[in-house]
C-alpha cells in the first residue's frame, strides 16, 4: 500500500481542499501518514497570502527535499500560481500543481507510478470536482461554495492566485450537504475565497444559507469567513435560526477609514459597528472574530489606535493579526509610506496584547453558562472541541465518542497555551 | 486575458489622454475598470472604463505619472499595437432599476470621472448632478460631453470653473437632499472628507458608493 503525507497551510479552503484529497487517495488504497513521517508521496498544499506564508510553504518544501529525496512532492495551492517558475526550476520537486488543477492531484500521481508524465492541459480545471471529505483532517465537515474574488483590495494577491469569482452550482451544494449530514456530519462549514459574493442563477448567498439551514437533520451550520459588505437583513435574521451558530470571522483589516479606503475594502468602521451591534442587539454573546492588517502603506498612530479601540470595542472573540507584507503585482505595492518592519513588529505585539485581553473578555461570559459541543479529540476521558460559539471547551467524562454533541457547563477558564473553557458534562 | 488592438489615442491635455480599443466580444457594467498592459509584459495597472457599455469599443483615460511605468508608456502606444485586457473588474455599478427614478450625485476628482463618463454615457437619461473637481480648467476632460445644466466644475488652483474651491467646499455650500444617490471617484482624502459631509447632511450609508483613485 503506498503511503501519502500532506501540509496545508493558510485558509479554511485550502483545507477543505487537503480534506477531500485525503479522502480520495484513502478511497484508492494509499495510507494517509503524519507530515513527519516516511512517505511515498508529500504534497504541500501551500499559501502566499503573507511573506510569512511565503516562507513557510518554502521551509516545508526544504524538509522534504532534504529527508525524503526518494519520495514524490506535489507542491499545490497559491505558492504554486504565485511563483510557479521559481518552484518549476527546482529539480526535487517533481510537480507544481496550479490550483486550477489541484483537484486532478490524485491522477496525476496516478499517472505518475504507472510511469506517464500528465501535462496540466491533460488535468481537470474543474475547482469544484472534489469528492467526499470524511476520510479528511476534520470532524467538521467543510463544503466549499464558491472561489476566487472580484473584490481587488489593493494589499491581496489572493484575486491572482486564486482567480476570479466563480459560484459553485446551487443543487449541487445541498446535494453534497445531504449528503455529508447522512453520512453523520454534526457541523457544516460553509468554506470560500469571498462567499458572500455567492451568486448562481437566482440564487444569492442568503437564499443558499436559507436553504441548507432548512435540510432536515441532527446538524448546525458555520459560515467561516466572510466580507462585511453586501449581505442585507434577510441573512442577519438567518443568524437567529436555531441551526446557525451564533459566531462569524468579520474581516475588518483595520479600524480607520481612511485606510480601509486605501485598502479598497467596501465598509466603513460606522457600517461594520452597525452590523455588529444589530447582531448583538439579538444576541448578545454573539461570537465576532475578524482579521487585522498591522503596517498597512501609511498607517498613522492615529489609523494604529483606531485599529486598538476597534479591538477593545468591539470586543472580538478573537483577532488574527498579521503584518502587512508586500504582495508582488498588488496596488499597495506601489504605494508611498511603507511601514518600517520595526514598527509594524512594535505594533503588533501592542496589538496582540488587546486582541488577548478581548478574548479572555469575550470568553469569561460563558462561565456558568451552558455550551453544546461537538467533540473533536478524546484523550482518556478528557474531550476537546468547539461550543455553538467557537470556543474551545474541554471536559472530562466517559465512554466519549468523537463527532458527537454534548452539552457542557462552562466551570472556569484556563489561561495556557490557548484561552480554554473548562466545563462539567451536564 | 484579452489582446485588444489599439484603434486610436486622443491627448487631452499634456499629460492626459484617451485610449481607444477595439471591443470584440469584451462586456462589462458601467463604473468597472480593467487591468490593462502590453501583450506579453508583466506590467500592468488598473484603469476605469470611460465608454459606454454600448459603444463598440473601449476607452480609458489615463494621466501620465510622473516617474510611471506604463502610462508612459501606453502614451506612445499607436493604432495596431496590441494591448492585453484583463476584467472587467469592481462592484462601483449603478443598479438598473434606481437609474429609472432616482436622483444622483456624481463626485469626483481629476481623472476620477473616468466612470462618471460611462455612468452617464450608459444612460443619457439619468437624473445627475455631476461635481468635478480639478486644479485647473484644462483638466475639465470632455466636459462638453455633459449636460452644462447638470454639470459643476469646480476649480480649486484658479477660478475658471463654476465654483472656486474644492468639492468638499462646494459640498458645505451646497447640502445634498437625503434621497439622493451618490457614487464618489476620486483620491482618498477627498472621499474620506466627503462621505463624512454627506453622511452628516443625512444621506444614508447605504446609497453611498466609492472608488478609490490613488
Amino acid at each position: 500500500m503506498k503511503t501519502i503525507a500532506f501540509k496545508t497551510l493558510g485558509c479554511r479552503l485550502n483545507q477543505y481542499e487537503t480534506d477531500a484529497l485525503a479522502s480520495k487517495f484513502q478511497n484508492n488504497a494509499y495510507k494517509l501518514v503524519d507530515f513527519d513521517e516516511e512517505a511515498d508521496v508529500y504534497v504541500i498544499n501551500s499559501c502566499t497570502v503573507t511573506h510569512q506564508s511565503d516562507h513557510k510553504s518554502r521551509n516545508f518544501i526544504n524538509q522534504v527535499t532534504k529527508r525524503h529525496k526518494d519520495s514524490v512532492l506535489v507542491v499545490t495551492g497559491c505558492m504554486a500560481d504565485n511563483a510557479k517558475e521559481e518552484l518549476e526550476s527546482r529539480n526535487e520537486i517533481n510537480y507544481v500543481l496550479e490550483n486550477d488543477n489541484k483537484s486532478a492531484l490524485f491522477s496525476l500521481v496516478e499517472a505518475h507510478f504507472n510511469g506517464e508524465i500528465k501535462h496540466s492541459d491533460q488535468l481537470d480545471k474543474d475547482r469544484f470536482a472534489y469528492g467526499s471529505t470524511e476520510k479528511g483532517f476534520h470532524t467538521r465537515s467543510m463544503i466549499k461554495i464558491q472561489d476566487g474574488c472580484d473584490n481587488f483590495c489593493t494589499f491581496c494577491i489572493i484575486p491572482s492566485v486564486r482567480g476570479r469569482a466563480k459560484s459553485r452550482p446551487f443543487q449541487a451544494i445541498i446535494d453534497n450537504i445531504k449528503s455529508v449530514i447522512d453520512e453523520g456530519a454534526k457541523e457544516v462549514i460553509i468554506t470560500g475565497v469571498n462567499i458572500g459574493r455567492y451568486e448562481f442563477e437566482d440564487y444569492k448567498f442568503d437564499d443558499l444559507i436559507e436553504a441548507i439551514l432548512n435540510l432536515d437533520g441532527d446538524f448546525r451550520l458555520r459560515i467561516s469567513s466572510l466580507e462585511p459588505d453586501g449581505f442585507g437583513d434577510k441573512f442577519l435574521g438567518l443568524l437567529s435560526h436555531p441551526k446557525m451558530t451564533p459566531h462569524l470571522h468579520l474581516c475588518l483589516q483595520s479600524g480607520s477609514d481612511e485606510v480601509l479606503l486605501r485598502m479598497r475594502r467596501m465598509y466603513t468602521i460606522k457600517t461594520f459597528k452597525n452590523t455588529v451591534e444589530k447582531v448583538r442587539a439579538i444576541r448578545p454573546d454573539f461570537n465576532f472574530t475578524t482579521d487585522i492588517i498591522i503596517g498597512f502603506p501609511g498607517e498613522s498612530e492615529t489609523d494604529f489606535t483606531d485599529s486598538c479601540d476597534m479591538i477593545q470595542n468591539m470586543e472580538f472573540g478573537h483577532v488574527h493579526t498579521f503584518k502587512y507584507s508586500i504582495r508582488k503585482g498588488t496596488r499597495a505595492e506601489r504605494m508611498d509610506d511603507q511601514v518600517p518592519e520595526r514598527l509594524k513588529t512594535k505594533r503588533s505585539e501592542v496589538l496582540r496584547g488587546i486582541a488577548e485581553e478581548s478574548k479572555l473578555k469575550y470568553r469569561s461570559q460563558f462561565v456558568g453558562k451552558t455550551q453544546r459541543v461537538l467533540v473533536e479529540n478524546i484523550n482518556g476521558n478528557v474531550a476537546k472541541g468547539y461550543g455553538e460559539h467557537y470556543i474551545p471547551v474541554q471536559f472530562e467524562a466517559e465512554n466519549l465518542k468523537k463527532n458527537t454533541f454534548y452539552d457542557v457547563t462552562i466551570k472556569r477558564i484556563v489561561t495556557d497555551k490557548d484561552i480554554l473553557l473548562i466545563g462539567e458534562l451536564i | 486575458m484579452n489582446s485588444h488592438q489599439v484603434i486610436s489615442l486622443r491627448n487631452l491635455t499634456p499629460s492626459t489622454y484617451i485610449i481607444r480599443l477595439e471591443k470584440k466580444d469584451f462586456t462589462f457594467k458601467t463604473g468597472q475598470y480593467i487591468t490593462l498592459g502590453y501583450s506579453g509584459s508583466i506590467d500592468r495597472r488598473e484603469y476605469s472604463i470611460y465608454s459606454a457599455e454600448q459603444d463598440d469599443y473601449i476607452e480609458v483615460l489615463i494621466k501620465e505619472v510622473e516617474d510611471g511605468l506604463l502610462s508612459k508608456k501606453l502614451k506612445r502606444c499607436k493604432p495596431g499595437d496590441k494591448l492585453d485586457i484583463d476584467g472587467a473588474f469592481g462592484h462601483f455599478s449603478l443598479k438598473a432599476d434606481e437609474v429609472k427614478n432616482k436622483k444622483f450625485l456624481f463626485i469626483s476628482t481629476g481623472t476620477g470621472i473616468s466612470p462618471i463618463h460611462s455612468f452617464i454615457h450608459t444612460y443619457p437619461e439619468i437624473d445627475y448632478t455631476l461635481l468635478h473637481g480639478i486644479r485647473h480648467k484644462e483638466e475639465a476632460y470632455e466636459s462638453e460631453s455633459y449636460d452644462s445644466n447638470r454639470y459643476i466644475l469646480c476649480t480649486s488652483g484658479e477660478d475658471t470653473g463654476d465654483f472656486n474651491g474644492r468639492v468638499t467646499e462646494y459640498l458645505l455650500k451646497n447640502p445634498v437632499s437625503p434621497d439622493t444617490i451618490c457614487y464618489l471617484c476620486g483620491n482618498c482624502h477627498m472621499i474620506y472628507e466627503a462621505y463624512d459631509i454627506l453622511e452628516k447632511q443625512g444621506i444614508k450609508l447605504g446609497p453611498i458608493h466609492t472608488e478609490v483613485y490613488f
